[in-house]
């Protein structure tokens, strides 16, 4: 990931959502970007030029647009009309990103047209993350990497953070993903989880 | 066979789709894909289906293709009548606040411009203190006072179009219920397609939100109306009928959004009885 001193920031056309500029190159804001606040408070994944990425639940494009300047290419699925406006104008400016409208809960709506990707990245408000998840692991390539930003309030409001952390490891585990970084994102962001997994290479399924 | 948006691929080869884009996102929609075993389409599958002849133009024919649908499909989700209307009433709504809050501001100011005025035993309503001070007011003030009467008839004319339209997309609950509340409640409750999916209970204490917590948390009565109580028959009955009255409205209000939601189009025969269902209880006529 590109630092200048202790700023995080992505090199690439500046003016997506008014994202202050260092040194020519736009300021990727941990309180704004949940992605951003994983890079500040833990590892991540090194987001590299050669990777494809799936990104699920990509709003306003806002975060997606930092990805795009690291990365080959990005499938960013959105499911509401009015995010999707501005994530089209996002996706015109950027020729390595490819808006689909589409439900992330229903991967077939984009199998035909997503390929194998090297990372897949998932912030949805939905009750059933890790199902979510789990079923668009179809997706990445085995030894890929999977982020899970694990919105626990849109899980079950009346559990606390923890305890729905704790049943989404295991959820994740059952469908077969190994997880190797989990990591709160306070102070940036209020009861949200980054869960780090990779996806088992065939024939790599420890006993 | 495997399908891809570039075509079909089986052990004969690939077929790419015939067409243009638009005919392509057209394809698209018919695609029955399962996630079983679903190999993942690559480029060099659409290269050797001669769609594209390298990664670059295979992105670049992707995105061509997924914008096009991105966009087809914004038009049809805006496309519902009720997209527009829900926008028109919260207009409406947010105008009718800033109004108030403007003309009480400009009346105050205007007090203390004129430390002998006094509103007490002066009948005159906040909207023509406005129209004075805009035409007596010098600078700031009264080009202020201005702005608000020019806000208060832009809101009087949206308030028409709302009501013209709420009786175009919802037919069946204008007619029994008028318009502006009609729209109100379609508002309230996100959208048409929620409201037809509202029991006939919530929609009786739509817009009671504070009351109906109150009373689920404490011991507090349930609300017996929300913006329902807006109707004639239900402010106007005795207090101890009101309940009623206002359950048997929501009642037909419920099935009123469903058949706006489902047929689009008004039903006599259920407005009739319907009608005379609530004026029979409104009027106090219990047989």
């Amino acid at each position: 990931m590109i630092r200048i001193g202790d700023v995080l920031v992505s090199r690439g056309e500046g003016g997506v959502y008014g994202e202050r500029m260092l040194g020519g190159a736009r300021i990727w804001d941990p309180f704004r970007s949940k992605l951003a606040a994983l890079y500040y408070v833990g590892t991540g994944v090194e987001l590299t030029a050669g990777m494809r990425v799936l990104y699920l639940g990509a709003a306003n494009g806002t975060t997606v647009s930092h990805v795009a300047d690291y990365v080959e290419i990005v499938y960013a699925v959105e499911f509401a009309p009015r995010p999707m406006q501005d994530l089209l104008e996002v996706a015109r400016r950027r020729p390595n990103l490819v808006p689909i409208m589409a439900d992330a809960t229903q991967p077939e709506q984009y199998a035909p047209l997503v390929e194998e990707v090297d990372l897949l990245y998932q912030d949805v408000a939905q009750p059933d993350q890790a199902a979510i998840l789990a079923r668009n692991c179809a997706f990445l390539r085995p030894g890929g990497r999977a982020i899970l930003m694990l919105k626990t309030r849109s899980v079950d409001i009346r559990k606390t953070p923890e305890e729905v952390f704790r049943a989404t490891l295991g959820e994740l585990a059952a469908a077969g993903l190994e997880v190797v970084e989990t990591v709160w994102l306070s102070p940036y962001h209020k009861d949200h989880a980054a869960i780090v997994c990779t996806k088992r290479a065939a024939g790599d399924a420890r006993e | 066979m495997r399908s891809y948006w570039f075509g079909d691929v089986d052990e004969n080869g690939c077929h790419p789709a015939d067409g243009d884009t638009a005919a392509r996102v057209q394809r698209l929609h018919t695609l029955k894909t399962t996630m079983d075993g679903f190999v993942l389409p690559g480029w060099e599958d659409a290269v050797a289906c001669g769609v594209c002849s390298d990664r670059a133009t295979y992105i670049s024919t992707l995105r061509e293709l997924c914008f096009a649908a991105a966009e087809q499909q914004i038009r049809e989700q805006y496309a519902g009548k009720d997209t527009e209307l829900l926008q028109m009433v919260r207009t409406l709504d947010e105008m009718d606040e800033v109004i108030n809050l403007l003309s009480e501001r400009v009346v105050e100011w205007h007090q203390v411009r004129h430390p002998t005025f006094s509103r007490k035993y002066r009948k005159t309503p906040a909207h023509l203190m406005v129209r004075s001070i805009s035409q007596r007011g010098r600078g700031a003030l009264g080009m202020v006072a201005e702005q608000v009467e020019k806000l208060a008839a832009a809101r009087t004319e949206l308030a028409i179009e709302v009501s013209s339209r709420a009786g175009k997309v919802m037919p069946n609950c204008s007619a029994l219920i008028g318009g502006l509340v009609a729209a109100r409640l379609m508002s309230h409750a996100g959208g048409l397609h929620p409201l037809s999916r509202m029991p006939a209970s919530a929609i009786q204490v739509i817009g009671a939100r504070t009351a109906l917590f109150a009373h689920l948390r404490t011991k507090s009565p349930s609300p017996k109306h929300g913006i329902i109580f807006q109707h004639r028959r239900v402010h106007n009955a005795p207090k101890d009928r009101r309940g009623k009255v206002a359950r048997a409205l929501a009642g037909k209000l419920a099935i009123a959004a469903r058949l706006d939601y489902f047929r689009g189009e008004a039903v006599p025969e259920f407005l009739e009885r319907a009608q005379e269902r609530i004026d029979r209880l409104g009027t106090g006529d219990m047989s």
